[in-house]
């Protein structure tokens, strides 16, 4: 409906971005006319200023870079802060971005990880927080160990929304007690040096609430519960379930509506348990 | 993690924990029992009085409970509360979400408490005791203004300015929604309430509890307010010479007034 408003009445509209060379180089903004299209979404207006690479005043730019996978939003690297809030740029349609006065559209990186290029930015500490709580099914072993257990259809019910996790990055960056942390490369620093210094400096950090999620995914999981103490342990280890300050943001920004605070309560409970049982003995 | 980790990082858990428990236990528990006994002033002197001996019949031992269970938790809480806030950065302004605007009120609600209770406990208690430091500081600027044995009319006097009552007020509602909401966020903390159904009644249960100790707590101050301190200042001599007589309390001249200590310490 406010399409067919705007059909009538714009024929181009302005778009804002916070632009940034490379890791550690100053930001700086960047305007650009695009001519209004029915149906663009955010991923087409890029489309479309890369093909120009001119700002609103006709100055050549470079492309502004940014990174899409699946375009359906189940992939989650096209995340970024569109207007304000974070949310995936393939699913963000202009038509409902143009709404009211504000014939604006204004593009930032996530602020909370970072940036690489422009709208680009670095998400390996949100992988590597599934490394840190482990959350995954083990199963090193070469032997055929012949079927798992059944879920029951209850738990699977309860399984699958966290399922849908796509490691966005949406509730990290609304996340009050989620902080940036970036390490600049130091002056001939081979990868193998850089990546440990790196995961260094995330392992002590809040793990966010899409790995505390997992974690409780996976312990749900028959088989990934056989280590569910150690992913309870690891869960409670420096920057652990402990750092959530209940803001909540998460599960409100959350694109897939995964329960998220849900499971921090969950996670909060096991550990409790967890924690009772390790002081105090099991019975 | 190869890296030498920090004392707070390697004990993280626990003293997030110890910091979300001391929060109800014993600083919170203390909160409600203390705005209760306030409250009973509004029974009238002799009420609030009788409480007031009953803590004290506790004699030196006081000093140990206040230090152990009050001072030092309340210290313990505050000191980490304020590390806590510095690692967090409030983003209400991009997302002006209910549950963003109660994390950021629990931040600022906790400090004012902070600052209220540092200057609740110098203006009434004084914390030390010695006669030198109540001649030679405490009274010439307006601390340890309360008198145990003098409790109705001395806390009646210490509140009689509206701007210091109105002072309270806020700092009561700050500790109070501090503590109700505080009882929220603890209860997802340690898993209590799990589902967002859970959570939504825990917080209405929250609201209520919450509620129901700001009209305690403001109740007292109206009680205070309303003191005839001449008449209150009798009735507790009255009560204390009883007292004595009849061994029901602790004999301490220097937990009364100065004009009725003198008149008790020449006896």
């Amino acid at each position: 409906m406010i399409k067919d408003a705007y059909d009538q009445t714009i024929s181009s509209f302005t778009v804002r971005i916070e632009r940034q060379d490379g890791p550690g180089s100053p930001s700086y903004w960047e305007t650009f006319d695009v001519t209004y299209e029915s149906d663009m979404n955010v991923i087409s207006v890029l489309q479309r200023i890369a093909a120009m690479s001119e700002t609103a005043t006709g100055e050549k730019t470079t492309p502004v870079a940014w990174s899409c996978g699946c375009l359906e939003e189940v992939c989650g690297s096209c995340t970024m802060v569109i207007n304000g809030k974070v949310r995936q740029s393939c699913s963000a349609l202009v038509d409902n971005l143009l709404d009211g006065t504000d014939q604006e559209l204004v593009l930032q990186p996530m602020s909370k990880f970072p940036v690489v290029r422009d709208l680009v930015v670095d998400r390996q500490r949100i992988f590597r927080s599934l490394q840190r709580v482990e959350a995954w099914v083990p199963v090193d072993t070469y032997y055929d160990m012949g079927p798992g257990p059944k879920v029951s259809r209850a738990q699977q019910e309860i399984n699958y929304p966290l399922s849908e996790c796509m490691s966005c990055g949406c509730c990290m960056e609304a996340c009050p007690q989620y902080t940036k942390v970036e390490v600049v490369r130091a002056d001939g620093e081979s990868d193998a040096d850089y990546d440990k210094r790196v995961n260094e400096a995330y392992d002590t950090q809040f793990i966010g609430p899409q790995a505390i999620s997992q974690a409780m995914l996976f312990n749900s999981h028959p088989t990934g519960a056989q280590i569910a103490e150690e992913r309870l342990e690891l869960l409670s280890g420096p920057g652990g379930v402990q750092v959530c300050g209940n803001a909540q943001n998460c599960v409100t920004v959350c694109p897939k509506e995964i329960p998220l605070t849900t499971s921090i309560a969950r996670a909060g409970r096991a550990v409790t348990v967890h924690k009772f049982k390790k002081w105090f003995g099991k019975s | 993690m190869t890296q030498e980790m920090s004392f707070f990082e390697r004990h993280e858990f626990m003293i997030r924990r110890l910091h979300s428990l001391s929060g109800l236990i014993p600083v919170g528990a203390f909160m409600v029992v203390h705005l209760m006994a306030n409250a009973s002033i509004n029974n009238g002197t002799e009420s609030y009085q009788k409480i007031v001996y009953q803590i004290h019949s506790l004699g030196p031992a006081v000093l140990v409970v206040e230090w152990l269970f009050i001072f030092l938790p309340i210290i313990f809480h505050a000191l980490l509360g304020f590390v806590f806030i510095f690692q967090g950065r409030s983003n209400v302004s991009k997302y002006p979400y209910q549950a963003n605007y109660r994390y950021v009120a629990q931040r600022v609600t906790g400090m004012i408490a902070f600052f209220f209770i540092l200057w609740h406990v110098l203006q009434m208690n004084g914390v030390i005791h010695a006669d030198w430091f109540r001649e030679t500081i405490a009274d010439p600027i307006g601390l340890a203004q309360f008198r145990p044995y003098n409790a109705a009319s001395t806390a009646a006097k210490a509140l009689q300015n509206p701007i210091v009552s109105g002072l309270y007020a806020i700092g009561i509602l700050a500790c109070v929604f501090h503590f109700a909401n505080g009882l929220w966020t603890m209860g997802i903390t340690w898993g209590v309430w799990v589902s967002p159904k859970a959570q939504k009644m825990a917080s209405h249960i929250c609201l209520g509890v919450g509620a129901i100790i700001a009209v305690i707590g403001l109740s007292a101050l109206v009680g205070f307010y309303k003191v005839d301190i001449d008449k209150a200042e009798a009735r507790e001599l009255e009560m204390y010479e009883q007292g004595i007589k009849s061994g029901t309390i602790l004999a301490d001249p220097h937990k009364l007034i100065d004009s009725q200590r003198a008149d008790q310490e020449n006896h």
